[in-house]
């Protein structure tokens, strides 16, 4: 039995020895003058492939590797050359011509009209293909290549057009794939057309990418991109922290503030692609019209729903639940940073809070209080209690219930809380209809189309109550009319005003209530990163922006020929404490052995 | 984690009558017995995970479409992929079929086959915890002896005290709290440790490498055993002090044998039973690996791939892990009754 102790310590003693040790070799250093960019992620990728891919760190992992037709320019965000140099359209808008550039994949061969093509028919053919990115050829009737001449005929006119978010793959690497549901594209180095591409990925743990040398603008300045994952943000701002990695995006106010007076890190605070919004049951059904769900009844009345509106001091939820890292939603569902679309409420329209008037709408409508302070439905038979639906795990989320049930009782209002995983919450509050008001947002993208369409009855569930992708169960014909113009209008300022009125729509109608527009939160380290710039380019974002261009335009120190370098001062004292704590383990191994050997020692007399 | 505690008590009580010795038929039908009985549990278990499975609130292919614009006809496509349209018993003979040829289905959000996945985290976990147990096992042990020997002097108040402490310490602060202190460094403390993955991205080759992902251990391991080390070190106290008082420890003295001897030669081996079977039991759990501790410093083992697998959720996956860890549970829990049997006498009599 004491050997076998015995060897449990040694192997113990090893296996520390081990792990102090290691300290002094920790992280090999990269090859010295080499510039290297690494980014955290606290998302692991879901595949490489980009026709299967929807995660958000996998999309914006592959606009770094793969060109599209146009990309957003950086300074206006409107739709700009990228593999495609230009482009007409037809009088009735349904037939576009792109001239696609004379440019070179990562591998040497030319980019053709014939890769996009067929990536374009790949997706409107497999079925699979269309995982990732389906609705986007939704309209397309056909597309057709001619050396450099890409046509797309489509079924409807499209004013979105410009802002098709596929990416163009290599033809002649990618047609050999059959089976594109199983297809991990895990095969490198990969052939991309954006400034980098993909050598290596260990899944879960990191991506490495490198300068594509045939990039069409020039090789970016950096020589290599580092995608490192975290599971936890904790980690990330830890390892931005001691300096493993130089930039992260997608924080939360709390982890933002708490890395915002460290003098090596730049803490980004810009506005940001979000708005947050509540989404209001006003009466959820299916594409039929037939009634889904148990929404209150209350809500379907115009009036309560602006009476809650009022009921909201917007001001007061940014300072106090998102530590002022926000801007109040004067406007809808399009944030202020996209200027072209934003909206926002004047005049007589504007709500601003008021408690009052919120009490004086619900009089006047006849939904009185009760003698405990809560209102009733104007027949007297239920009383306006409502549920509010949020995520479990999401303690901002917690913070705004609590200040929303407040608001709403200074009205006669009862609120209640109801916590949801993520999936169940998904379920009801957009396709089974079982809540009252819940919290919703949406990262809208440079043409907002998309969250726009999100409103549509259409994307109501189907009769049998499935599918769909609705955000708010909206239907409403003034609307429907207005999106329809949008989508034929291709003179863009025209276009922008249309997408105003449906905005001051949803605003008036309030099947949601915009709240505000929460900030983009970054941080990277200033010792690190010389230059980057952000899209768009006036104090824009990084990591959070739609694009390449932040990490095109990236530069940073280069890795020094010895460690030491930077803020990564690690690599001396790693060794001096791996020696220390070797030496220490070694002793007190001795030690032990030494008393031991003596206990035999007297065993034996 | 009582259970386990309790679990470990009845054997060290399974005092027999007599010493007899049993014949070599009689381990094998014994061995053979408890072999069978294993194969039931694994059987129930894998009817058991379909059901369980089935009756989770969601339907998978609504959590799959997560909000995303899709059509009644895509999701009926997507059914009919995973081939949840056919009638459940169809559904249930197919899921038994595939299991025992070992095919755990591919993985809803991954697209790739689960055992695959698996495979790939298989070698990290059982790194990683089986360190970290064997740590924990001679550490508590080690601890557990001393403090029960001395039982009331300071080392067993101290000992005791501290490992109960770091017992009851959520896994997740200890854990962001060795993080900051150790990895990012706090004052005078330098973070040296690397506290993401199991290696470095601009990993070594050779012998660096082993030094490498030895560097990348310290920490999970170190909040591995520091949170889970009390329990070995409470049996073995417990046992021990219940030998101490044995008539045959008063012989062994009597004898004239230093404490030290008595201590190791006599007590020791009799009060290590308990733990033994304890230590058995905690290999099954081995293999779940330790979801929260996989979490806080990114290491690509089962427990973080099960924690993705409910975030999502996947299904399939989730069906693999969940398999995979209770059918070991078992196995390692069948091997310590056996191996039980063959260190205590008085159990094969009993």
């Amino acid at each position: 039995m004491r050997k076998w102790f015995a060897r449990l310590a040694a192997l113990g003693v090893a296996l520390l020895v081990a792990g102090q040790g290691a300290t002094a070799a920790h992280a090999q250093e990269p090859a010295a003058g080499k510039k290297v960019v690494r980014i955290g992620a606290t998302q692991s990728m879901d595949s490489m492939n980009p026709f299967l891919a929807v995660r958000l760190v996998s999309t914006s992992i592959h606009r770094w590797m793969y060109g599209f037709l146009t990309v957003p320019d950086s300074k206006t965000l409107q739709p700009s050359a990228d593999l495609a140099e230009s482009w007409t359209a037809s009088d009735d808008g349904l037939t576009w011509t792109f001239k696609i550039r004379q440019a070179k994949w990562s591998d040497g061969q030319p980019i053709t009209a014939e890769d996009a093509a067929w990536t374009f028919n790949k997706i409107m053919t497999d079925e699979a293909a269309k995982t990732a990115n389906g609705p986007a050829v939704e309209n397309f009737e056909s597309v057709t290549a001619n050396g450099q001449e890409l046509t797309i005929k489509l079924k409807n006119p499209q004013a979105s057009m410009l802002e098709n978010p596929i990416p163009i793959m290599p033809k002649h690497a990618w047609e050999s794939v059959t089976d594109m549901a199983n297809y991990d594209a895990e095969k490198y180095p990969t052939v991309s057309s954006g400034p980098y591409f993909a050598v290596e990925h260990k899944k879960d743990q990191y991506v490495k990418l490198q300068a594509n040398p045939n990039y069409w603008r020039g090789k970016p300045k950096v020589d290599e991109l580092q995608v490192i994952f975290y599971d936890n943000p904790q980690a990330a701002i830890a390892g931005l922290k001691k300096g493993d990695i130089d930039l992260i995006g997608r924080l939360n106010p709390p982890e933002f503030e708490a890395i915002q007076n460290d003098p090596n890190i730049e803490a980004w605070n810009t506005q940001g692609r979000r708005a947050a919004y509540l989404q209001i049951n006003h009466g959820a059904t299916t594409t039929d019209g037939k009634p889904v769900g148990d929404g209150h009844p209350a809500l379907k009345d115009v009036k309560v729903r602006q009476a809650l509106h009022y009921a909201i001091d917007k001001q007061k939820l940014v300072d106090e639940v998102q530590n002022g890292l926000a801007k109040p939603a004067d406007g809808s569902i399009v944030p202020p940073m996209y200027q072209d679309f934003f909206w926002e409420a004047t005049g007589d329209e504007k709500v601003t809070y008021d408690p009052a008037k919120a009490n004086q709408i619900l009089d006047d409508a006849g939904y009185k209080k009760g003698p405990d302070g809560v209102r009733t439905m104007p027949d007297g038979k239920r009383k306006l209690e409502f549920r509010f639906s949020i995520h479990t795990d999401t303690p901002i989320e917690d913070k705004l219930a609590e200040y929303l049930t407040g608001f709403f009782k200074e009205i006669g209002i009862t609120l209640t809380t109801k916590k949801l995983e993520s999936s169940k919450f998904t379920e009801e509050t957009g396709v089974t209809g079982l809540f009252d008001i819940a919290i919703s947002g949406w990262s809208v993208n440079p043409d907002p189309e998309e969250v726009l369409a999100t409103h549509l009855c259409s994307r109501r569930p189907a009769p049998g109550g499935e599918g769909g992708g609705t955000e708010s169960f909206f239907c409403d014909d003034t609307y429907e009319k207005l999106y329809q113009e949008q989508l034929k209008e291709l003179d863009r300022p025209k276009r922008a005003e249309i997408i105003k009125q449906m905005q001051e729509r949803l605003y008036t109608q309030a099947p949601v209530i915009a709240i505000y527009y929460t900030n983009d939160l970054e941080a990277y380290r200033k010792d690190r990163i010389t230059s980057i710039t952000p899209i768009p380019e006036d104090k824009g974002l990084l990591y959070g922006g739609s694009g390449y261009w932040p990490f095109y335009t990236v530069d940073v120190k280069p890795v020094a020929a010895s460690g030491g370098s930077g803020g990564d001062g690690g690599s001396n004292t790693g060794l001096i404490v791996g020696v220390v704590g070797g030496v220490v383990i070694i002793a007190l191994a001795g030690f032990l052995l030494s008393r031991r050997r003596k206990s035999v020692a007297d065993e034996r007399e | 984690m009582t259970s386990q505690l309790e679990a470990a008590e009845p054997a060290a009580q399974a005092a027999g009558p007599g010493d007899e010795r049993p014949t070599r038929r009689g381990t094998l039908q014994y061995a053979l017995s408890k072999a069978g009985g294993a194969l039931f549990s694994i059987a129930m278990v894998i009817v058991g995970t379909f059901f369980v499975f089935r009756l989770l609130p969601g339907d998978p292919v609504r959590n799959l479409a997560q909000g995303r614009n899709m059509t009644p006809e895509q999701l009926d496509l997507e059914r009919h992929r995973l081939g949840l349209d056919k009638p459940l018993i169809d559904q249930f003979f197919q899921f038994v079929g595939d299991t025992l040829r070992l095919d755990l289905g591919t993985s809803y959000e991954y697209k790739r086959p689960v055992l695959d996945m698996i495979g790939e985290r298989i070698g990290p976990t059982l790194l990683l915890a089986g360190t970290g147990l064997v740590i924990a096992v001679s550490l508590g042990i080690w601890q557990g002896t001393r403090a029960g020997w001395r039982h009331g002097s300071r080392f067993d108040r101290f000992s005791t005290g501290a490992s109960l402490v770091l017992w009851s310490v959520p896994t997740f602060w200890l854990g962001l709290l060795l993080m900051m202190v150790f990895g990012v460094g706090i004052g005078p403390i330098p973070g040296v440790l690397p506290f993401r993955g199991i290696e470095s991205v601009d990993a070594p080759d050779g012998f660096a490498y082993f030094i490498d992902v030895g560097s990348h251990m310290v920490l999970p391991c170190l909040t591995l055993v520091a949170v889970v080390y009390a329990q070995y070190l409470l049996v073995m106290r417990s046992s021990l002090l219940e030998e101490v008082s044995q008539d045959y420890v008063t012989v062994a003295r009597a004898k004239g044998l230093r404490d030290d001897e008595v201590r190791r030669r006599h007590a020791v081996p009799n009060a290590l039973l308990p733990t033994v079977t304890l230590v058995f039991m905690r290999i099954g759990f081995v293999v779940g690996g330790a979801v929260t501790v996989e979490t806080i410093f990114t290491w690509p083992g089962l427990g973080q791939l099960f924690y993705e697998a409910i975030s999502v959720p996947d299904f399939t996956l989730m069906q693999g892990t969940f398999m995979l860890i209770t059918v070991a549970v078992i196995v390692m829990n069948t091997l310590a009754d056996v191996v039980y049997r063959m260190l205590d006498p008085r159990v094969r009599s009993a």
